[in-house]
């Protein structure tokens, strides 16, 4: 039980009880009255005490009604509420998942479990401000939204209308449940409080943290409290229905590349199995339906955690030879729309232009020729340069080193045999002879149907990649084929000249380089554009000359976007899944250009609905409390209506008493 | 201050107010009767002081030297050749005494106890002086016992008025002293008729001692008011301090329903008390309340009761 206003009771009860009390010590007015002779009267008196050894205490039974409905009285005005968990003033921050999974819909009537987040963080703002008409000025109170990444809704202040109506800003997202962010706001304005002359103070006061989440967080394990208090509301329910995708992708055939093929893997996060129907849908037209079974989930015996069931599901290759946003639908209602969707953007079917650099042979250009590039330009060094000097090389796709060492390096996909390129985190610190390769990245597509055990490399570049560089193939002294990217440029690089061993001779060189190319040339626009997650930003490349720059939203909002350098275009974080449509116009020609992004959820920590209603952050045992079951409940209408019926009692009492 | 008790009609002012000429016109056919003077008379040890004027026959009795011949029956003479004097009854003066108690007690209830005590003196009075009784009133309280003796004849009825609306309640009731008096000064034999209402805090008991020798057929009218009988029927409630108009002694209540229970159970108690008193020594006592009517109480209950006749 919560005292929302104790002085005003306590006020009440002082101010009213003792005189009440000293009344009853004092001699009562009484009203004279004459009669003839008032000894049959004291007689009577006399008699009915000596008879009534505890009229003492019957004619104080007046007395004590009357304090029990002061005491009740005075308990109403302290306002006392039974509420989920303990709460002992200090500053507040309230925060509020809205991540992809509050949006599930198992709340009673279809309410989204930010829906009840909301009302509950509504109770709780009127409860301490706006609860009662002698309301204690409780400290100030912040509002944090977050998902993957926390907003504050509502700066630190007592003001009850601005707290409510940051609450109704608060917006569903599609991003994960991560606390670190939120922690380290509320953390930030605590403890460094930004006064009304805009001074930072410190405060030494941890704020006590009233957390509105299902407890599905994905990076608990790396929380730890540092004296904040924390009360948790769980909400949702137990056992929500969901089914999600958790993959999606297609390809062209490498035998027909006009045809698309989509596959998708689903996830079932019910502890039963379930049957889905899938539609396939191209630019918004349905192309075909397909039935899975999903099988249930299990919960694993050791750690406790759910494995959801899973199944893939495929489309046959259709003709597609354009650019396509295809959609992949569970048809099965579930809690969770959200995750119920998936959308993959098809890049039209076309032919990489490829421009080579010196060549030092006919093996790179035959191998080149033989993927029938749209164009294959063969460029000098002169040439190079200079078009390098002037700006991008837009119109090739991939532009090859052979054994050269470029001064400039534009904005481009490069493949680079030989000399390191000026690039930086290569880091190249000499030269060393006598290599074998050890291990290849045979995961990345580069590398895939890449052997190069009976490489022997006789000479080769020394380097030290940095971290963020990708080895792809390590050898006994150094990496030897390395991919780099810095900013718009992306390299892959060869340290050492092929020809100078056997590889050229092994089918391994082939494969490679048409995974090179294959890669860099679709690296951002490939077969699948960028397919990325809610709480990622939308960073893409358009022509340098293109103007107008909009973002189309998933619910057809447009955007214009200021940008200043149109190859290099950012916009983010994205907070819903769905398709984004970047629009832009380019000079003499009249149509806009248009380059759709996929934003799918496909988050297996977002789709698991269970409420986790315990957690430990750190070594702190976070215990939730379920909406509902243990909402604020204000006990003092029941004071009051004591109160009355305790009033109405002592009514009774005395007139029983005084009439015959 | 409260209206409990005070009353509402004024104080007569005239002996119209006390007795009306319809009542005097009823009260013509109503003597006062003495049970103890009737027995003696009926056992022939009484001499009249007059000649009997009356024509009702009583008994016989056989003729003793010096008896009146005038009463010797001639008829029996002549079929039992014996002597027998007619025995009449004796239309005998009697005497009435009224007490009257004047304490500030008796100046309380609707209708006012005092107002009523002076109407039923001024009624049995009447009917006294009208049948040639000999008639004495007396009016005591803690100042004293005045009295209004021998008064005979319809003429003085309005002297008999006079004096009591002269009366004024005051003081304490001074009983026993007052009984004392009456009880030493009385002339002869004859009906004593007490008006109180018999709530003296000293008690009832000595006073009512003095009367009980023998000689007076007393009559204890004990007047209460409504009020005083059933309190709560006439409002009385709430927490009050209750003064006694006489002493101004005072009682703080709270009135309740037990407390006026026993109250109830008291008031019956004391009058029970002084009627078992009054039982034993042969008195009469009767409970009056104000709100009787006199010539219901005249013509009904006081003939019942043997008072009158």
């Amino acid at each position: 039980v919560t005292w929302l206003t104790p002085l005003a009771g306590l006020i009440l009860a002082a101010a009213l009880i003792p005189p009440l009390i000293l009344l009853y010590f004092l001699k009562l007015r009484r009203k004279p009255m004459p009669v003839a002779c008032t000894m049959l009267w004291m007689t009577a008196r006399e008699d009915l005490q000596a008879n009534a050894p505890f009229q003492r205490l019957r004619r104080n039974l007046l007395l004590f009604l009357q304090l029990l409905a002061l005491i009740l009285l005075a308990i109403a005005l302290m306002q006392p509420q039974v509420q989920a968990g303990q709460f002992d003033g200090g500053r507040v921050v309230i925060l509020i998942d809205n991540s992809a999974s509050m949006s599930a819909t198992d709340g009673p009537g279809g309410l989204t479990r930010l829906d009840i987040a909301k009302r509950l963080a509504r109770d709780r703002i009127e409860a301490m401000y706006g609860g009662g008409m002698f309301t204690s000025s409780p400290d100030e109170t912040m509002i944090v939204a977050f998902s993957d990444r926390a907003e504050i809704i509502s700066r630190f202040t007592n003001s009850r209308q601005q707290l409510l109506d940051a609450i109704d800003r608060i917006r569903p997202t599609h991003g994960e449940t991560r606390l670190e962010e939120a922690l380290q706001l509320a953390r930030a304005y605590t403890t460094n409080v930004v006064d009304e002359m805009g001074e930072a103070r410190p405060t030494g006061e941890p704020a006590h943290i009233e957390l509105f989440s299902d407890g599905r967080i994905a990076d608990l394990a790396d929380q730890v409290l540092r004296g904040e208090s924390i009360t948790f509301h769980a909400i949702g329910t137990d056992d929500p229905d969901n089914v999600a995708f958790a993959a999606i992708s297609a390809e062209r055939p490498f035998d027909r590349p006009t045809h698309i093929e989509v596959f998708a893997s689903m996830i079932n996060f019910n502890q039963y199995e379930v049957s889905c129907d899938v539609q396939l849908s191209v630019n918004g037209t349905a192309r075909g339906i397909r039935e899975i079974n999903i099988p249930a989930a299990r919960l694993d015996d050791e750690s406790g955690e759910l494995r959801p069931g899973r199944n893939n599901v495929s489309f046959a290759p259709f003709e597609m030879a354009r650019g396509a946003v295809i959609e992949l639908a569970n048809l099965r209602p579930d809690a969770l729309l959200a995750d119920n969707i998936a959308q993959i953007v098809i890049a039209p079917a076309r032919r990489l232009n490829v421009a080579i650099v010196s060549p030092q042979g006919w093996v790179i250009r035959n191998v080149v020729d033989s993927i029938e590039p749209a164009r294959l330009d063969i460029l000098t060094r002169a040439q190079y340069e200079e078009r390098a000097a002037v700006g991008p090389l837009d119109e090739y796709d991939v532009i090859i080193f052979d054994g050269y060492e470029p001064e400039n390096l534009p904005a481009g996909r490069y493949l680079c045999f030989g000399p390191p390129p000026p690039i930086e985190g290569l880091n190249p610190y000499g030269r060393a002879d006598r290599q074998l390769i050890l291990t290849t990245r045979e995961d990345h597509p580069v590398m895939q149907h890449v052997n190069m055990d009976r490489v022997f490399i006789r000479d080769f570049v020394l380097m030290q990649p940095a971290r963020d560089v990708t080895i792809l193939a390590e050898g006994n002294q150094s990496p030897a084929i390395v991919h780099a990217v810095r900013e718009q440029v992306s390299v892959i690089h060869v340290a050492f000249d092929p020809l100078d061993t056997y590889w050229p001779y092994e089918r391994s060189y082939v494969y490679f380089i048409l995974n090179a190319i294959e890669f860099l040339g679709h690296f951002g626009d490939a077969v699948i554009s960028q397919t990325l997650r809610p709480g990622q930003a939308i960073s893409t490349r358009l022509p340098s000359s293109a103007t107008d720059v909009q973002l189309i939203h998933p619910d057809g909002r447009v955007e214009s976007l200021n940008v200043a350098d149109p190859t290099q275009v950012s916009w983010g974080p994205i907070e819903l899944a769905g398709v984004y449509t970047l629009q832009w116009r380019e000079p003499n020609v009249t149509e806009p250009q248009l380059r759709a992004i996929a934003v799918n959820l496909l988050s297996e920590t977002e789709g698991d609905l269970r409420v986790q209603d315990e957690f430990t952050i750190g070594r702190d045992e976070v215990i939730g409390h379920r909406a509902g079951r243990t909402a604020y409940v204000p006990l003092w209408p029941w004071a009051v209506g004591l109160c009355i019926a305790l009033l109405l009692i002592e009514w009774w009492v005395y007139h029983r008493k005084t009439a015959m | 201050m409260s209206t409990f008790g005070a009353s509402t009609d004024p104080r007569p002012r005239r002996v119209d107010d006390l007795i009306s000429s319809e009542l005097m016109a009823k009260l013509n056919q109503v003597d006062v009767m003495s049970r103890k003077i009737f027995a003696g008379k009926l056992q022939g040890e009484r001499r009249s002081k007059k000649r009997g004027i009356s024509v009702e026959f009583a008994d016989y009795r056989h003729y003793t030297h010096g008896d009146d011949l005038r009463f010797v029956d001639w008829n029996i003479y002549a079929r039992l050749d014996k002597l027998f004097i007619k025995l009449f009854l004796e239309e005998e003066d009697l005497s009435v005494i009224l007490a009257v108690d004047s304490s500030k007690s008796m100046d309380w209830g609707n209708p006012n106890k005092f107002t009523f005590c002076q109407r039923v003196a001024m009624a049995i009075g009447y009917i006294g002086l009208v049948n040639l009784n000999r008639v004495t009133l007396y009016s005591f309280n803690s100042n004293g016992l005045l009295p209004l003796p021998n008064l005979r004849g319809r003429r003085r009825v309005q002297e008999i008025g006079a004096w009591l609306l002269k009366r004024e309640p005051e003081g304490g009731s001074g009983f026993d002293d007052a009984m004392r008096s009456i009880a030493l000064t009385r002339q002869g034999k004859g009906v004593m008729i007490i008006l109180s209402d018999f709530m003296f805090k000293e008690g009832y008991e000595k006073g009512l001692r003095y009367l009980g020798g023998g000689g007076y057929d007393t009559y204890c009218m004990q007047v209460l008011a409504p009020e005083e009988i059933d309190p709560a029927k006439h409002g009385l409630t709430g927490d009050l301090r209750l003064t006694d108009i006489e002493d101004d002694d005072s009682a703080e209540v709270t009135v309740t329903g037990p407390l006026l229970r026993k109250y109830k159970e008291n008031l019956n108690a004391y009058c029970g008390k002084l009627r078992e008193f009054c039982v034993r020594r042969g008195m009469t006592h009767m409970t009056i309340d104000t709100k009787t009517e006199i010539s219901a109480l005249m013509l009904d209950y006081l003939r019942k009761r043997g008072l009158l006749r």
